[in-house]
């Protein structure tokens, strides 16, 4: 098999992972929205408009990271750079699953809070604008794992990699769309519960907008760190060239930092987000009670990030320790 | 999109071992030091009853710092720590949004600025701790809930550390990158000013904001 | 391709260290966020017990780490001493 043809195939391989897994999330958020949207309906069908605009701009968000997963696969297709080597093959796979695999969770993530906002139009008309607004803001931030794993999928696409040795090359840029694709599945399905929960508390105490608001940032953004050790063992992966070796130990140990990072990012996001929606439950409620919640809320999310970071550490030894 | 990968060093080779200086960070960092410099000097000249413009900046800010520091700290600790929670937040937030500016870069954006950050948080609490609780207690508290628990304690420990600095350090770098992968591929001038909008100012300000935090935090669970 | 045993089996090692880790992280991660959740519930509930609330969090989530750790260990063992 000659370079040509492995490279044809791999991005045709990619593009199929880029759009096939991409399509998952989106998919079960947006329906979970519009299964929201219509129970919200049946409790006031007078309601059926607002209901139905907020729930197309949700979905609308929610859409996005498939977009980006849509884009990649185009690319991939195409258009794309005209490298020559066996790596831009590997890459190709590394980049279609890198960006399928990370619009799982975001897709995912950005349909949760679009259902509780119809639910929060429907209980209490009046506030749809800060509801919708929260919303958005919550949706927004959870696709941020989305576009780092879109530019990982450039970074692999685009830059030249010939410079890196193919054994173990390979299993660095596998490696590296995997660390990124896996990693941002756990945060974007968090970050939507805790989103979720946010935008019906706003609905239910819309005078709390602006501290919740600033709760439910910073918990976003907490919950995010394992997506964004993700992004950095990708990189380490992409740009610490390897020695030349045709050894199997030297592939597997790149390849399984990836799968590492990948995997252990996923149940400290699902968790640090659970924290975020229970506590963003119970703050706009108890605002004299915010500062205990918002530490305490801390003070788990840090706990049960740490497991990411055991992942992290592991990661970072497989790639510089037997340099 | 080459240089992605290369900082911009000087070596300097004392005694035998080799020093490697970010010549990028550093200059950055002190312009940094010079801006918030000149910003309080600004702050504190001609304070009155009707304030300057950067008197009320800064009054407003400090005083949204010193609830938090009250709410964790209780009433008689905070004025102890007001100070370093506040300075930590002014040091990352500008560092974090300086990169809007043309030429400059963050100076967060080099993972030993946000090391160093981390660990002074690090030492700063234990430290706060020890005189705080003695020695002995302190060490006992690490021996909880279980004898042999204690070295998965201590693994806790270094883990905030690690993972405090490394959030910061992946956000204002990811950023970095996608502002200039997204302008390597595009011809047009709105979205990489939207996406430096996004990621400079938001991002930059959110994660200013959690670092502190946390910090706090970790200061409060050693010092009550 | 001549594969060597010792050298296939240094392979499999850090395989099986990764996936150790890799799969040992997510329980944990669900597990202790799950905690912290329902401890920030009790506080909006209860907030006068938040002290004890959140030395039982602290606990509860420091046992739920412990399977974390063995993977941890594991994954260490199998990348520096098998």
């Amino acid at each position: 098999m000659d370079n040509e043809t492995f490279i044809t195939a791999s991005r045709y391989l990619g593009a199929a992972f880029s759009v096939g897994f991409g399509a998952i999330g989106a998919a079960l958020g947006e329906g979970y929205a519009a299964g929201i949207a219509s129970e919200s309906i049946s409790y006031k069908p007078k309601a059926s408009r607002e209901v139905i605009t907020t729930m197309l701009i949700g979905q609308a968000i929610a859409e996005s990271a498939a977009i980006f997963a849509l884009v990649v696969s185009m690319i991939l297709l195409f258009g794309g750079p005209d490298f020559h080597s066996l790596n831009f093959g590997w890459a190709c796979i590394g980049a279609g699953l890198c960006m399928g695999l990370a619009a799982i969770g975001s897709g995912l993530g950005a349909g949760i809070p679009a259902g509780q906002a119809c639910l929060g139009t429907v209980i209490q008309p009046a506030t749809s604008g800060k509801t919708n607004t929260t919303m958005l803001l919550g949706s927004a931030v959870t696709q941020t794992p989305a576009i780092f794993g879109l530019v990982l999928a450039f970074l692999l696409l685009f830059l030249d990699h010939s410079n890196m040795p193919v054994y173990p090359g390979w299993a660095a840029l596998l490696g590296a769309g995997l660390s990124m694709g896996l990693g941002a599945i756990g945060s974007g399905l968090g970050n939507g519960f805790t989103a979720g929960e946010a935008v019906y508390g706003v609905a239910r105490n819309p005078e709390q907008v602006g501290p919740t608001s600033m709760v439910m940032l910073v918990a976003l953004g907490v919950a995010q760190s394992s997506a964004i050790y993700g992004f950095l063992i990708g990189l380490m992966l992409l740009f610490v060239t390897p020695k030349e070796s045709i050894l199997i130990a030297d592939s597997a140990r790149l390849l399984t930092a990836g799968i590492c990072m990948g995997f252990g990012a996923i149940g400290p996001g699902i968790g640090s987000g659970i924290a975020g929606a229970y506590a963003l439950k119970e703050v706009p409620r108890k605002p004299e009670e915010r500062g205990t919640i918002f530490r305490v809320m801390l003070i788990g999310m840090a706990v049960a990030g740490s497991t990411a970071v055991y992942a992290l550490v592991i990661s970072m030894l497989l790639i510089h320790y037997f340099k | 999109m080459e240089e992605l990968g290369k900082i911009k060093q000087i070596d300097f080779d004392i005694l035998g071992y080799k020093l490697v200086f970010n010549i990028e960070t550093i200059i950055m960092t002190c312009i940094v030091i010079f801006v918030l410099i000149l910003f309080s000097v600004l702050a504190r000249s001609r304070m009155g009853l009707i304030p300057n413009p950067f008197q009320v900046i800064a009054e407003t800010l400090a005083k949204i710092f010193y609830n938090l520091c009250e709410d964790a700290l209780g009433q008689e600790l905070a004025p102890k720590y007001f100070k370093l929670i506040f300075s930590l937040f002014l040091f990352i937030w500008l560092s974090n949004i300086i990169g809007i500016v043309p030429i400059f870069s963050e100076p967060t954006k080099d993972l030993n600025t946000t090391l160093s950050l981390g660990v002074l948080g690090f030492i700063i609490a234990h430290y706060s701790g020890i005189r705080a609780k003695g020695i002995k207690q302190y060490l006992k508290e690490y021996c909880e809930p279980i004898f042999f628990m204690a070295p998965l304690n201590v693994i806790g420990e270094l883990a905030k550390v690690v993972s405090i600095s490394f959030r910061l350090y992946g956000n204002i770098m990811g950023g970095g990158i996608i502002i200039i992968v997204v302008s390597h591929l595009l011809w047009q001038i709105l979205l990489p000013p939207a996406l430096l909008f996004f990621f400079g100012i938001f991002v930059g300000t959110v994660q200013a904001f959690v670092f502190t935090m946390l910090t706090l935090v970790y200061i409060s669970l050693q010092v009550r | 391709m001549e594969i060597s045993g010792a050298d296939f089996i240094r392979g499999m090692a850090f395989l099986g260290a990764g996936v150790a880790m890799g799969l040992g992280a997510i329980g944990p991660g669900i597990g202790e966020g799950f905690v912290a959740g329902k401890a920030c519930e009790a506080i909006g509930k209860r907030p006068d017990e938040a002290g004890l609330i959140t030395r039982t969090m602290l606990v509860g989530q420091a046992v739920s780490e412990s399977t974390g750790i063995y993977s941890l260990v594991i994954a260490l063992l199998l990348i520096f001493v098998v």
